[in-house]
């Protein structure tokens, strides 16, 4: 039977669910080491959970084709909705076997929803409450992945991006600072923008496309951006800026409902195909729908199979706007 | 895709040996493109009336002193961009770079590069 993923504000079980499976994502060690991974300074054990923060830092570092510095291997080009969606279907299968619980899904956060209250109020979204992501602060000082000096279990992080975009070890709290760099989350109308668009994407390929795929990415339009899931990203602040984002939970919240866009926007246009096809030129490699997607911790998939998540999951509600 | 395709090399120890075998082909950290001798370089190209374009724009950037020499790139409608705050674009340089100093505060402590190592508490 297929996941359901579930609104992590109406539903108590999925919010249960998965801050207790991150948590003990974050506390398993299969006995790969930060040396085995490049990261400077003594060897020490990595998390599962930080293996997927290593990994988007590693995708993102993959210029693809690396003659050209602006498409990578999961951001900034066409390959970027399957790509995350590919990395959360196997968080998803992590959460799934720590719970020991096939039918558990990854929650979402309809941020647009939220994004509809005043930018002031925004903070006070019940997903900041105590029993769910918990608040900002640097480090985080309140809900399960508060910050406690003196208990060796309490959330920390232990990989991050540093200044010069490499990886290195750290041993301190999960930060946040909401709207400090932007003054508010999406709108719905913002959402509904991108769902008019009929098609996923186009040439140029890369952030200044026009189509579905760069909307919601967030790089257009110019004039609104960061939009959409870049938007989340850059209003949550702190661990969610650098391209080790994925060390603050609320990361695959907000990925998960950027995917639920993308099936909602499927659902919507069943005869608009993924693009570029396989024809396509070889400047566009890694993007096409039958070019191996970049994978650290499974053999790699294609775009083309991860169109249809269906035997994955499902979402309880794809009214997105 | 099937559940059963991903799910058996989703297990731990098919991530272990994946990891294993995958350790060769990760990128040498700080060897991507535009590092180099604390300059980035970005090339932008385009096609014009059938005219090919080429412009090459070279960043040398630095804060107290501190070469910063992650990627930078520039976009064909010139937005400058870096690798270590990959959610934004920026029209000015040194506006990215008044981002970089609160984004990475551990970098520039007095002394810079003050993350704490170890697994200790």
């Amino acid at each position: 039977m297929a996941a359901i993923r579930r609104d992590i504000l109406t539903d108590e079980t999925a919010r249960k669910n998965y801050i207790e499976g991150v948590t003990l994502l974050k506390q398993e060690f299969l006995g790969p080491t930060t040396t085995d991974l490049q990261i400077p300074g003594p060897p020490a054990q990595i998390s599962t959970y930080d293996l997927f923060v290593v990994w988007h830092h590693y995708a993102m570092g993959t210029f693809t084709p690396p003659t050209q510095g602006d498409r990578n291997a999961a951001h900034r080009g066409p390959v970027f909705l399957p790509w995350h969606r590919f990395m959360l279907v196997l968080l998803e299968l992590q959460l799934q076997r720590v719970l020991n619980d096939a039918d558990v899904g990854l929650p979402y956060w309809d941020w647009a929803a939220d994004g509809e209250a005043a930018p002031a109020a925004q903070p006070d979204s019940a997903v900041w409450d105590d029993d769910c992501m918990g608040g900002e602060g640097s480090p985080v000082s309140t809900g399960p992945f508060a910050f406690d000096a003196t208990d060796p279990a309490s959330w920390r992080v232990r990989v991050t991006a540093d200044v010069q975009g490499q990886l290195v070890q750290a041993n301190r709290g999960l930060r946040r600072g909401f709207g400090q760099n932007v003054a508010g989350l999406p709108t719905q109308a913002d959402v509904a923008a991108a769902l008019n668009l009929d098609e996923y994407d186009r040439s140029p390929w890369n952030t200044q496309s026009q189509g579905f795929r760069n909307r919601v990415e967030g790089w257009r339009p110019l004039a609104g951006a960061p939009g959409l899931h870049n938007r989340v990203h850059v209003w949550v602040g702190g661990d969610m800026l650098p391209s080790s984002s994925p060390n603050d939970p609320v990361f695959y919240l907000n990925h998960c409902n950027e995917d639920r866009i993308w099936a909602a926007w499927q659902d919507t246009f069943p005869g608009s195909p993924y693009l570029p096809g396989q024809n396509a030129p070889a400047q566009l490699d890694g993007h096409r729908i039958d070019d191996d997607m970049h994978s650290l911790l499974t053999n790699p998939v294609t775009p083309r199979q991860m169109l249809d998540p269906s035997d994955f999951y499902s979402y309880d509600d794809l009214q997105v706007s | 895709m099937k559940r059963e395709e991903l799910s058996l090399g989703a297990a731990p120890d098919a991530i272990v040996q994946r990891l294993a075998e995958g350790r060769a082909q990760l990128p040498a950290q700080g060897h991507g493109p535009g590092h180099g001798g604390g300059q980035m370089e970005s090339v932008r190209e385009a096609t014009y009336r059938g005219h090919h374009i080429v412009v090459r724009t070279t960043y040398q950037l630095e804060v107290d002193g501190m070469p910063i020499v992650g990627h930078m790139g520039v976009t064909n409608d010139g937005q400058v961009h870096y690798h270590a705050v990959p959610n934004l674009g920026f029209t000015s340089a040194v506006d990215l770079v008044k981002q970089l100093i609160d984004t990475f505060p551990d970098d520039f402590e007095a002394g810079g590069h003050s993350h704490e190592h170890g697994q200790g508490s």
